[in-house]
């Protein structure tokens, strides 16, 4: 539907293989995809087909086998313009909250006295003012991945990569933190490509799901999810959403 | 917020502790009639502190003052030394495939044998003290500070990796402070090494210090003195314990519950 647009980031026959002693391993099979400005997608797939490493060769930590990634622009700098936010919260313990969502501005070698006051905005949009000057450890699972969102949004990336941010959340959390990344997302106005093996969750939050095979993976699916936003707890019990789901679970069955 | 208890409380406990032992050491001698030469009372170990003989050729506070500075000398350079070679050593794979090979050979010499070797080299005194308790004490802090350096999750890495984060940057923000705990547990088994390298250094290298004063009262089987020695000894031991710990405290305030080192 937003075809008519410029794509933010293509992938165009992206290929991974590892070599490992036993020999390759074909982890991406061939990937091929746009993602569009401000757009919300989700890729979904079986565990093991290489959903990760999509999200690592996009932000640069693993290199491609073959294939093409092109960027809306030529001056896009992945390391400024892609906040990652990782399956565990991988909090600097030693660090205060307030010090842990400043490191990508230390990193990048921004004025960290000038962006303070972004890190406490962002700490508010993520539900967790006050608690700036406490440390990791005395915050719970669910608040150690809000300050890991409000990390990744610090230096204001346009693109946001989540690699299965909630998968280690009990449900009623999980639920209560895509409620409140919908709300981030429409405040903040950033792309999100969102990795997870809930179909309930990707299609919750989603403008679009890819869904992906099992390895040596390939896209089988791009799904326009066309249910109204802003969207609360009730659209999960929407026919429409089922609806969905059932789709997306016929297409993981065949793939 | 915990009630802090007060430092009264705190102490009473070990002050009972410590009174009641010298009182049972004294009742012991007493009752057995132990020789002087063989066990002195406390009563004697204390007075010899404070007779107005020179002891070991010196007064009192010449030999603890020397065996303090070089306790304190060869401490921080221990600490320093090991921490850069630590670092160095850690800087990349190369550096550690040269260098961990040589240090754990030369870990697993008796370093305090070596200490004779150094008499030879660097003569009576001072340098050479200071250089047997450093080769003496420094392999824990180095082996644990590298050890700290390379145990930092790959996944941490990646966080900072995407950013484009210099190799710099990955030591300041992520592997030193990760490697505190372990630099700090390195400390404390160096500083207890360190005081025996110095002890040993004046034992065979030194006409001064406590060490010495020891070695030089056993030949008169002037026991009393030896003791308050050993005592004094253990005192500064302690004393530098303590230090590294309360500095390991102001340091990592995250770690308050927790002392993350092993102890």
């Amino acid at each position: 539907m937003q075809d008519e647009r410029k794509p933010l980031l293509s992938l165009k026959n992206v290929k991974k293989t590892y070599t490992t002693g036993g020999g390759e391993l074909k982890a991406l099979g061939d990937v091929t995809f746009d993602i569009f400005p401000k757009e919300f997608v989700s890729i979904v797939g079986p565990s093991g087909c290489g959903k990760t490493t999509l999200l690592k060769i996009i932000a640069g930590l693993l290199p491609k086998s073959s294939g093409e990634i092109i960027i809306d622009k030529e001056d896009f700098d992945i390391s400024r313009e892609v906040g990652f936010v990782f399956q565990k919260p991988l909090l600097l313990h030693w660090r205060k909250v307030i010090d842990n969502v400043l490191l990508p501005i230390e990193i990048l070698k921004k004025d960290r006295k000038a962006m303070e006051e972004r890190a406490r905005y962002l700490l508010a949009l993520v539900g967790l003012e006050g608690f700036e000057d406490r440390y990791p450890g005395e915050l719970s699972g669910g608040m150690q991945q809000r300050v890991s969102i409000a990390r990744a949004l610090v230096h204001d990336p346009k693109l946001l990569l989540m690699d299965e941010p909630f998968g280690a959340l009990d449900a009623i959390t999980r639920e209560r933190l895509n409620i409140e990344l919908l709300r981030i997302w429409q405040e903040t106005g950033k792309t999100i490509l969102f990795v997870t093996h809930g179909i309930n969750e990707a299609v919750f939050l989603s403008d679009r799901v890819i869904v992906l095979s099992a390895r040596p993976s390939r896209m089988i699916e791009s799904l326009d999810i066309e249910l109204p936003r802003p969207r609360q707890q009730e659209v999960r019990v929407q026919p429409e959403f089922g609806a969905y789901a059932l789709e997306i679970y016929k297409s993981l069955e065949i793939g | 917020m915990k009630r802090k208890p007060t430092l009264l409380h705190k102490a009473l406990p070990k002050l009972l502790y410590i009174v009641s032992a010298i009182a049972l050491w004294q009742a012991l001698i007493m009752i057995f009639k132990v020789k002087e030469f063989v066990v002195p009372s406390p009563i004697s170990v204390f007075q010899s502190l404070f007779s107005k003989e020179l002891v070991a050729e010196n007064t009192w506070w010449v030999h603890i003052r020397t065996t303090l500075v070089e306790i304190a000398v060869s401490f921080s350079l221990t600490a320093l030394v090991g921490f850069f070679l630590a670092l160095f050593i850690s800087w990349s794979k190369l550096l550690r495939g040269i260098f961990m090979p040589v240090i754990a050979v030369l870990n697993s010499l008796p370093k305090i044998a070596l200490a004779p070797l150094f008499l030879i080299w660097l003569g009576y005194g001072f340098t050479a003290n200071v250089t047997i308790a450093i080769i003496v004490a420094f392999f824990p802090v180095v082996l644990n500070t590298i050890a700290g350096l390379n145990s930092v999750d790959e996944d941490l890495l990646d966080l900072i990796r995407y950013l484009n984060a210099s190799k710099l940057q990955i030591f300041l923000k992520i592997r030193i402070p990760n490697s505190l705990p372990y630099i700090f547990s390195g400390l404390k088994v160096s500083a207890t090494m360190t005081v025996v390298g110095v002890i040993v250094g004046e034992f065979v290298a030194s006409s001064q210090g406590l060490g010495f004063l020891i070695k030089d009262s056993q030949a008169m089987m002037n026991t009393p003195p030896m003791f308050a020695a050993l005592f004094l000894i253990s005192a500064m031991g302690l004393g530098l314990f303590a230090l590294i710990d309360f500095l390991e405290r102001a340091l990592m305030p995250w770690n308050t519950e927790k002392t993350g080192s092993a102890t």
